[in-house]
């Protein structure tokens, strides 16, 4: 148990000098944060079309639907931020060798490729997300209350981690192939579906979002319970999340046995 | 010179190739993004009987046709730009017995050949899914075809004009997201034109972006007269000529600065 507090402390000291570095690069940081707002932004005037042409969507508004978009984004920012590193493990690590040094420190090599994440951009992400969420809870004049907050706080760090296991198990492909970015970057893509109510799609997407990629889990139910439509899903996130964490870990030590390394 | 540009192209698209699984990873992408357009617009038909102004089988052709295409307008040479003016490659790249601009063409060719191959697989994988109405006729689909083809030297010179900022700031990532916004919106990545308020489509109607996608897919889907496409492919001729002048003129102005860090 000592061993997992080790690591999480460590963890958090490297992160603690990501945030110094950020303040280096701050204008390479303000572009980027802009560039993914802008992203988003595109993807909110969707949903405004959407609803030029229809008053609800599976029985949920333009607003509830924003809500759910903007609960979505901050674990998306909190992910990005946590675990960017995961995508460079196979171009970065891997492929020329540095892996060969990681495995030499000792820490497990999973906290030092996490650890270097620096995804400040992701902050935009975050910042968007946290404006949207608060805007529309006003809007829908949902009563923000202290256990409200502590539930947004708590889920969408859970959220964040889930994405973190989902990203975390997919970078073993890296192992094999030395790409672990477009892997991670396919399946993580999926978190979309989750942005819309499950009611749109059919079996198989609804199985794939809260079964396979439990990406439900994330905003989808969190965001339901806030708005008081389902009360219990939400509470299952956290499990899921331990279950996540537990085979990632494993098929991570997994893949270290049966790593090789390039020879670079 | 074409010799030379064609087997740049050629080792472009060998660098995607290397790796199967990218090709692989990029179609399922464009399928996951397909996904969510067309169960939100079937939601939307099964509540109101409406899809936009389409019937509910051409919206589901529109989305499959913007994913088939989408990547044609969307990437570009802007990374390995900034590549090159980072590491100091950008010195041969002036010195070679190509211009700049017909390198790059060449680069650009193998990177759209690649992008035509995902295309393809994802639009072979749509109709199997999907019911997609085929083009209303030969003609048309010929037009279609045309239009695409104009369109490709329109987003190059578009990229050329966005990369060349990278010879004054260092972290051109950020112009290139904001390039891919642009085009997004105004050809119709996210949604039929006329589906936006009327003031933003009059803004469309100028920019050359809007026969990127929007323009092309209504042709197949046999929305647009023969007449009014004489007069795209004038607009898009124009555009060319527009284009090609502004990022020459940029990029002659911009060379003279070009400092670079030893290479």
């Amino acid at each position: 148990m000592t061993k997992i507090f080790d690591n999480i402390s460590l963890y958090l000291s490297f992160l603690k000098a990501s945030l110094k570095e950020m303040l280096i690069y701050r204008f390479d940081c303000i572009v980027g944060m802009i560039s993914q707002i802008v992203t988003q932004l595109v993807e909110i005037i969707f949903i405004w079309i959407v609803f030029q042409n229809t008053d609800n969507l599976a029985g949920w508004n333009f607003m509830q639907i924003l809500l759910l978009y903007g609960v979505t984004l901050i674990s998306i920012g909190i992910s990005d931020f946590c675990f960017d590193a995961l995508y460079d493990i196979g171009p970065k690590y891997i492929r020329n060798g540095e892996f060969d040094k990681i495995l030499l420190r000792p820490v497990h090599p999973l906290i030092s490729i996490i650890g270097s994440s620096k995804e400040f951009t992701s902050l935009g992400y975050f910042g968007l997300g946290l404006f949207l969420t608060i805007i529309m809870l006003i809007k829908l004049s949902i009563p923000i209350t202290i256990i409200l907050i502590l539930k947004i706080i708590f889920f969408s760090i859970v959220g964040a981690a889930i994405i973190g296991a989902i990203n975390t198990i997919f970078s073993i492909a890296s192992f094999w192939t030395y790409r672990s970015n477009e892997v991670i970057w396919s399946f993580y893509r999926m978190y979309t579906f989750a942005q819309y109510p499950l009611d749109i799609y059919n079996k198989f997407i609804r199985i794939l979002i809260t079964v396979i990629l439990p990406f439900a889990f994330v905003a989808y139910y969190p965001t339901m319970n806030y708005l008081g439509m389902d009360s219990n899903m939400i509470y299952i996130a956290p499990i899921i999340m331990i279950i996540l964490w537990v085979i990632a870990i494993k098929i991570w030590n997994f893949a270290l046995k049966k790593y090789r390394s390039t020879g670079t | 010179m074409l010799k030379s540009m064609l087997a740049l192209g050629k080792m472009q698209f060998n660098q995607y190739n290397i790796y199967k699984s990218n090709f692989y990873l990029f179609t399922l992408n464009r399928i996951v993004e397909i996904v969510v357009y067309i169960f939100v617009w079937q939601a939307i038909y099964n509540q109101t009987g409406n899809a936009g102004e389409y019937t509910i089988e051409q919206m589901i052709t529109y989305y499959c046709l913007v994913f088939t295409l989408s990547s044609l307008s969307l990437w570009g040479v802007n990374e390995d730009m900034a590549h090159s003016i980072r590491n100091g490659n950008i010195n041969k790249e002036l010195l070679n017995p190509l211009s700049y601009f017909q390198y790059y063409f060449g680069v650009n060719i193998g990177e759209m050949g690649f992008a035509l191959v995902v295309g393809m697989a994802t639009f072979i994988i749509c109709s199997l899914l999907w019911s997609i109405t085929l083009p209303v006729s030969f003609i048309n689909f010929l037009l279609f075809i045309i239009v695409i083809l104009l369109g490709i030297p329109i987003t190059f010179f578009f990229t050329m004009l966005v990369g060349t900022v990278g010879f004054y700031s260092s972290s051109i990532w950020g112009m290139q997201i904001l390039r891919k916004s642009i085009i997004s919106i105004f050809s119709g990545i996210i949604a039929p034109i006329t589906l936006f308020p009327m003031w933003f489509q009059n803004i469309a109607n100028i920019l050359p972006f809007k026969e990127l996608i929007y323009t092309p897919i209504n042709i197949w889907l046999g929305q647009i007269t023969i007449n009014e496409i004489a007069f795209i492919i004038m607009k898009q001729v124009i555009w060319i000529v527009i284009l090609y002048m502004l990022a020459k003129l940029f990029f002659n102005h911009a060379v003279k600065k070009v400092t670079i860090n030893g290479g």
